[in-house]
């Protein structure tokens, strides 16, 4: 990717200093990083290296770093909601840090999109707080189109059912379970209709900060969102359904790493 | 099961049912449209009502149609809406643009992946959090044909605005420290190119379910770059059409 020698860093930190939240420091992490929202699930997702050792483990924010078929590959939670996730990224992106997977839960938006199936995001909707103190809304939070590609060969070459498109990002995790008791019902509820029928494949909470951010400092980003829950139809994952379809992701998100140059 | 009776004739377009093809080619530029119906084989001049001029030809044995939109999104969505109801399902965009971030120079060629929201149009049709994507599959395919044909090109997210003078002179309009702070913002957020139709023609592909991309010439309208333009597009519609066919 183009350098970001011109980025301005977060806080005044020099490149090698110890990020003030996520506790890392170059050469600590890969260029290539999952990212979870749960930092439960960091040693679950480390599980699938060939190796992994923890470096870092401060509030949300825990690191394991290690090697997959001989490439180095990071692991850090971001913590649910998109304030978290920007710091993530921008101090990860400090510490050399050039390729984001996000992986992470999401509920289905339409009839086609069912549990189980993974969603490999192509953009999000912005509809949450903090990618607006980037960038003005009308940017678009769009995802690498190379890192998107990378995904769709992994998930053809292992046979998941998988979507390719626009997922929401939201802030409020209740207002979308239930608009109807939220004093701003109204607004909640006619978007959403206006995301389904703009053909927004699934909900949830960090994608679009993570998009923007990506573009404004010139990092590779993607994003797999495990459908795990359905309002409409009340089905979810049960808990060995979701562990093995985590497994398929997972294991998807570490296959596309392979077509990802390393440092580049 | 009810059906709708279709009208044969749509308001705007020159155009009627069975006259437009799956993939259209929407430069903004009615005199443009000759010009890209030169690299087509038996082109036909459908006609031509407002700025909507209208050809079809074929390119290796696939039909193409080529339809101007005029400049904007406001007569860029009827232009879409029409083709759609006709029953186009690829658009692409051929155009010209003025280079924001300077990542794409005078010159060169730029495939959108997505488009800033800068316009009225689109806001018409969704809430302006949605982003206005081109489609993964069109940007692959046009990217894989310019580096076949070995033209290069600079990938990456373009502007749409509305008013061409309040970019080239804004500090003329009342609305200069608004027009000045966004254009910072776009330069800094790595916005490369900027126009006045992909965000309406991006945001309507994900309404109507069909598929949508756009590549324009930075600072220029030479023949020669629309000519390059061209053999992009076509190229990247005989892909579209072999994997269809795999499919």
């Amino acid at each position: 990717m183009s350098n970001s020698n011109d980025i301005e860093k977060t806080g005044g930190l020099l490149d090698n200093d110890v990020q003030y939240h996520v506790q890392l420091k170059q050469g600590d992490v890969s260029d290539f990083v999952i990212l979870p929202g749960d930092p439960g699930r960091v040693e679950f997702i480390a599980e699938h290296f060939d190796s992994a050792t923890l470096v870092a483990d401060n509030r949300e924010y825990k690191t394991m770093t290690g090697k997959y078929k001989g490439r180095s590959v990071s692991v850090t939670s971001t913590g649910i909601g998109c304030p978290s996730t920007a710091i993530a990224v921008e101090e990860l992106a400090n510490v050399g840090v050039k390729t984001f997977v996000r992986l992470g839960t999401s509920g289905a938006m339409q009839d086609y999109t069912r549990v189980g199936d993974k969603v490999i995001a192509t953009g999000a909707v912005r509809f949450e707080g903090t990618s607006v103190q980037y960038m003005p809304i009308e940017f678009p939070a769009v995802a690498s189109h190379d890192m998107v590609s990378a995904l769709i060969k992994s998930a053809q070459k292992s046979d998941l059912t998988h979507h390719i498109g626009i997922v929401q990002s939201k802030d409020s995790f209740y207002g979308q379970h239930n608009p109807e008791g939220m004093p701003i019902a109204s607004e909640l509820l006619q978007k959403w209709d206006a995301w389904v029928k703009g053909g927004v494949l699934c909900s949830e909470m960090e994608a679009a900060t993570l998009f923007v951010v990506g573009s404004y400092r010139k990092l590779r980003t993607g994003a797999v969102l495990l459908v795990a829950g359905d309002q409409a139809k009340q089905e979810s994952l049960t808990k060995e359904e979701y562990k093995a379809n985590m497994t398929e992701s997972i294991n998807m998100i570490l296959e596309s790493s392979l077509d990802i140059e390393e440092g580049s | 099961m009810q059906t709708v009776q279709k009208v044969e004739q749509v308001k705007h377009l020159p155009l009627k049912f069975g006259e437009v093809a799956r993939y259209v080619i929407v430069p903004g530029d009615p005199n443009r449209v000759p010009l890209i119906a030169d690299s087509l084989d038996n082109s036909v001049h459908q006609g031509q009502n407002r700025e909507f001029n209208a050809y079809k030809g074929t390119y290796k044995g696939i039909d193409v149609s080529v339809v101007s939109t005029g400049i904007g999104c406001p007569s860029t969505a009827i232009a879409v809406e029409e083709l759609s109801y006709l029953g186009a399902e690829v658009f692409i965009r051929i155009g010209t643009s003025g280079s924001v971030d300077k990542t794409a120079k005078k010159g060169d060629i730029f495939i959108a992946t997505a488009a800033v929201r800068d316009d009225g149009t689109s806001k018409q049709y969704m809430p302006i959090e949605f982003p206005a994507l081109a489609s993964h599959d069109v940007v692959g395919n046009l990217i894989q044909a310019s580096k076949d044909l070995g033209i290069d090109t600079k990938v990456g997210i373009c502007q749409s605005k509305d008013s061409f003078f309040g970019e080239t002179e804004p500090e003329r309009m009342p609305v200069a420290p608004y027009l000045d702070y966004k254009w910072s913002s776009w330069k800094k957020g790595g916005v490369g190119a900027s126009e006045m139709e992909a965000a309406t023609l991006f945001t309507l592909s994900h309404i109507k379910k069909i598929r949508a991309g756009a590549i324009l010439a930075i600072e220029t309208s030479d023949k020669e770059i629309v000519q390059d333009m061209t053999k992009i597009v076509l190229e990247s519609i005989t892909y579209m059409e072999g994997s269809k066919n795999v499919e």
